[in-house]
């Protein structure tokens, strides 16, 4: 069924869709239109599950993990200053490998004050033993948030979805909501080995001796790892299911590029249209779509690029006395690729500011007609 | 500490199958919880001291004989008071402050005739200082009197003037606000206990003053059974009645017939009682009052429900003159009052209107102005102001209506209560000042016989617990809930004879209603304190009303004495 709906909207469509039993959020802008739909569905009885209204973001992942570990499915949904407050819980919940599941609207994080579209909330929280996608538009972040599911009831890793704010989570288009049947099919009903059993009561959480800490945390890595595999595996399984599909990445008309652009969330929209412009003019420019952050998918980007002699990666945040987060991670991975590409880092759409087909275009060109290294972050203004 | 991992999950986190407790984490705190009860304002308003908190408790638990016998610990007429009582505690309840207050009364008449036929097994303690108590007057006050000395293990005998015990109770008031049967009940339930009466006795005519005093102590509960005369010309007429009189006689099934119209003059309970009798006899009533409906001492629900059953009212006349008419009718002739001033009460004083005056025809005339103190045998030095008083006599204790005291059937039931203690401490010269000032339920005046037993023997009382305020409360575990709506019989029903208006509740309202209170003060098993303590080092036992807390592993953070609702849990710096 296709309806006009926003990026919120839909994803409470996929919260409800999933029969996730419990939701436990705490309202902020602007997300909070999240958290209505639900509330809403859970009046009319619609929602199956249960709404708790917590009194912090804080507590809302508290209440997550602990529904979790009763071996239930669970969501949140929250932006800017309450994942900073989650913070600590994110830990807790990448610790205990629950797989919540959380929508973030990125929005700025104070100060100064604003609402507007910003990576830097999520990319803030990139340590914490989460998997976490950017989401381009509403429909793939409806589908990911099912995908999410799936993949961190196998890993038992907790999964974040970022959409942007207003462009993603206010904007409305037509999205394509998939039948309960299908979902069903696609989703099976969640279980974890480490769920509490009242027969066998037990302390989680304990205090552990260093060389166990080191271990689960290494355990904690591996699964990490596996995820790139079971991540493919799930969209590929998604694409047949529901008859379209993302990839961790996805390259665009890469193969002869001479530079390549990275994007991740919704500026990869605005990079097809201005890349579509740049080949009109015989330009060969190429687009690489960056969907999973964590675990970054190194090897995948590596063969991607291999062979390609510059590349600019457009970042909506920037990690203040560095660059460009993105871009970081691209750098980090493509150190070992052998002739590995000029890694150029621009800073473009911080604030929620338009970062439209022009602006990318201009940045191309001027990528193209560079030779030398830069370390530095280039700043995208519009003087 | 030893951490054990399971097979099955220790590929994903650790679990500890092992106990924590061998931390002793209660050494990390300065300060420990402790419980501890309170009065809740509404037991500090009961003359009587009814534990409410508690037998509310035991009503929301479906265990009416337990909320029973807490009841009569305290008060040896429920079924009564949960009828016919003014409810001071509704008026002080915490609850009126957030949304409307507990239906206490309903509650305690509910209890009382939810609770089971089987009397509950009231005994007697052993008294080696057993003495031997006169009382005169098996009203409310003597009953209270004799019920508690009597399980004080003391011997009360009670004289008492008319043929059947009940004083105020069976003859004055009506049996559509308290039916005869639930007083019977009470009434045999108190001479369960081996407790002597004599009735048909009149002290002074069958039996001198003198011969009360060979007794060990006496108690004087004679009431106020006198009716104020109006002292005006023709009060003496046929047809011109007095309320007690007139009672005292629908109370004895004498047949009494009223035609047309009764014309009842008086503002307080007994003219209300008077003219809805009336009313059932088949008469028209009307009231006439002095002052306005504002100043009328009647209970505000008597005053509606008299309303509502078609009672006319005539306010600021004072009648000067009756006189008899041809047609056998009788003219009642007011003077026109206005409302000038405050009197020494503080009401507002009602002052004749020069020249103006009104005459009202009626077939009957009913006068309800007042009850006097029938004095005629009670020694001058006992007396003061038309009441009796008894400081002159160490052995002499008296309460009730003929006291110096508010004159309602809660308080006469504290005054035997009191005086019962007072002969149970009562030595020569002894003073019992101090153990009151020890066992009262707050401020107002009312005493805890559980209290007083708990200190009896060895002479030590723990001295009066604080009262819980409304702020001390944590008001965020409660929701808003509307009180039930007493059902009644309604108006056509009403009026055709002398069946209870008041019908009570179902076990629905009862249950809602007893689920209403906040137990100020008194811990009722909610278990916040159980589910909040991050240590788990509270346990909790409702059925043997047990409450523990593992001082080993208590951090002291506190977290159970915010989370009590009731101000039960107090934090006090550990030593």
């Amino acid at each position: 069924m296709r309806e006009f709906l926003t990026g919120n909207h839909a994803v409470a469509h996929a919260v409800r869709l999933c029969r996730t039993p419990l939701i436990a959020a705490y309202p902020i802008t602007p997300q909070t239109a999240i958290y209505e739909k639900l509330s809403e569905w859970e009046a009319s009885g619609k929602l199956k599950g249960i709404m708790m209204r917590t009194e912090s973001e804080h507590s809302a992942m508290a209440s997550c993990i602990s529904a979790s570990l009763t071996g239930v499915r669970t969501f949140t949904a929250t932006s800017s200053q309450g994942l900073a407050l989650m913070h600590e819980m994110l830990h807790f919940a990448a610790g205990c490998r629950v797989p919540v599941v959380m929508a973030n609207v990125n929005r700025i994080v104070a100060a100064p004050w604003g609402f507007w579209a910003d990576q830097l909330d999520s990319l803030s929280q990139r340590d914490t033993g989460w998997l976490q996608f950017y989401c381009e538009n509403g429909q793939e972040a409806l589908d990911t948030v099912i995908q999410a599911y799936r993949i961190a009831e196998q890993v038992y890793l907790p999964a974040m979805i970022s959409l942007e704010a207003f462009f993603v989570s206010h904007f409305m288009e037509v999205v394509d909501l998939p039948d309960q049947e299908q979902v069903d099919r696609f989703l099976p009903p969640m279980d974890l080995p480490h769920k509490f059993d009242i027969d066998k009561a037990g302390f989680y959480v304990p205090v552990v001796p260093s060389e166990l800490y080191r271990k689960y945390k290494h355990m904690a890595q591996g699964s990490m790892d596996s995820v790139k595999e079971v991540a493919a595996q799930v969209d590929q399984e998604f694409r047949q299911e529901f008859g379209r599909g993302y990839g961790i990445v996805e390259p665009i008309m890469v193969e002869d590029a001479e530079i390549v652009i990275v994007t991740a969330g919704s500026i990869t929209s605005t990079a097809r249209v201005a890349i579509r412009a740049l080949r009109e003019q015989g330009r060969r420019v190429g687009l690489l779509k960056l969907r999973l952050f964590r675990p970054f998918p190194g090897e995948v980007v590596q063969q991607v690029l291999q062979g390609k002699k510059k590349i600019a990666v457009i970042d909506r945040n920037i990690s203040l006395g560095s660059g460009g987060i993105f871009c970081q991670e691209l750098r980090g991975a493509l150190i070992h690729s052998s002739d590995h590409p000029l890694t150029y880092s621009y800073i473009a759409g911080i604030g929620g500011t338009d970062v439209t087909p022009e602006v990318i275009q201009k940045i191309a060109l001027e990528v193209m007609n560079r030779s030398e290294p830069f370390d530095k972050p280039i700043w995208v203004m519009d003087d | 500490m030893k951490t054990d991992s399971d097979h099955s999950s220790e590929f994903v986190i650790p679990i500890s199958y092992g106990s924590t407790e061998v931390i002793e984490t209660g050494k990390w705190g300065f300060q420990k919880p402790q419980t501890s009860f309170m009065t809740a304002p509404c037991q500090e308003a009961c003359p009587a001291g009814n534990p409410i908190p508690q037998f509310l408790y035991l009503s929301g638990e479906g265990r009416y004989d337990e909320a029973l016998r807490a009841l009569l610990k305290e008060n040896p007429f429920p079924g009564v008071c949960g009828r016919v009582c003014f409810h001071p505690c509704e008026t002080d309840c915490n609850r009126a402050q957030y949304d409307e207050s507990v239906s206490v009364r309903s509650m305690e008449r509910y209890v009382s005739d939810a609770a089971s036929n089987q009397p509950p097994n009231l005994k007697p303690m052993r008294n080696r200082d057993s003495k031997k108590v006169a009382i005169v007057g098996a009203g409310p006050a003597g009953l209270s009197c004799a019920y508690f000395l009597s399980l004080l293990g003391h011997q009360p005998t009670i004289f008492e003037s008319q043929k059947e015990p009940g004083g105020v109770l069976r003859w004055g008031i009506p049996g559509y606000r308290l039916p005869k049967s639930v007083l019977k009940k009470e009434i045999q339930r108190i001479f369960h206990l081996p407790i002597e009466i004599r009735t048909g006795i009149k002290v002074g005519e069958d039996l001198s003053f003198d011969e009360l005093t060979r007794f060990d102590a006496v108690f004087l509960s004679p009431g106020a059974r006198l009716n104020a005369p109006l002292s005006i010309e023709g009060e003496d007429l046929k047809r011109v009645w007095k309320g007690g009189d007139f009672l005292e006689r629908i109370n004895s099934k004498d047949k009494v017939t009223l035609v047309r119209e009764t014309l009842v003059i008086g503002g307080g309970n007994t003219a209300m009682d008077v003219a809805r009798s009336a009313l059932r006899l088949g008469s028209k009533a009307t009231v006439a009052y002095r002052r306005t409906r504002n100043e009328m001492p009647a209970l505000q629900e008597e005053i509606v429900e008299a309303e509502e059953e078609g009672v006319g009212f005539e306010f600021l006349i004072q009648p000067v003159k009756v006189s008899l008419l041809k047609n056998k009718r009788l003219a009642v002739k007011f003077q026109r009052m206005k409302l000038r001033g405050l009197d020494r009460t503080g009401r507002p004083k009602a002052i004749p209107v020069k020249g103006k005056f009104l005459t009202l025809e009626t077939d009957h005339l009913i006068t309800a102005v007042g009850e006097q103190v029938d004095l005629s045998w009670i020694p001058q030095d006992l007396i003061k102001n038309g009441l009796v008083d008894v400081h002159p006599s160490p052995r002499i204790f008296a309460g009730g209506d003929a006291v110096d005291q508010p004159r309602t059937i809660v308080t006469a039931i504290s005054a035997g209560k009191r005086a019962a203690i007072s002969i149970d401490l009562y030595r020569e010269g002894g003073s019992y000042s101090e153990v009151f000032s020890k066992i009262r339920l707050g401020n107002k005046g009312s005493v805890s016989m559980e209290a007083y037993l708990s200190g009896k023997d060895g002479g030590k009382w723990r001295g009066p617990l604080e009262v819980v305020s409304y702020e001390k409360l944590n008001t965020l575990f409660f929701e808003p809930k509307k009180r039930a709506k007493m059902r009644q019989l309604s108006l056509g029903r009403r009026l055709k004879n002398f069946l209870e208006v008041n019908v009570g509740f179902s076990s629905e309202e009862a249950q809602l209603s007893a689920s209403r209170c906040f137990s100020c003060g008194t811990c009722n098993y909610c278990y916040n304190c159980y589910f909040f303590c991050p240590e788990g080092a509270i346990s909790l036992d409702s059925d043997h009303q047990t409450r523990t807390v593992d001082l080993e592993h208590c951090k002291g953070c506190g977290t159970c004495a915010k989370s009590c609702p009731r101000n039960v849990v107090e934090m006090k710096e550990s030593s």
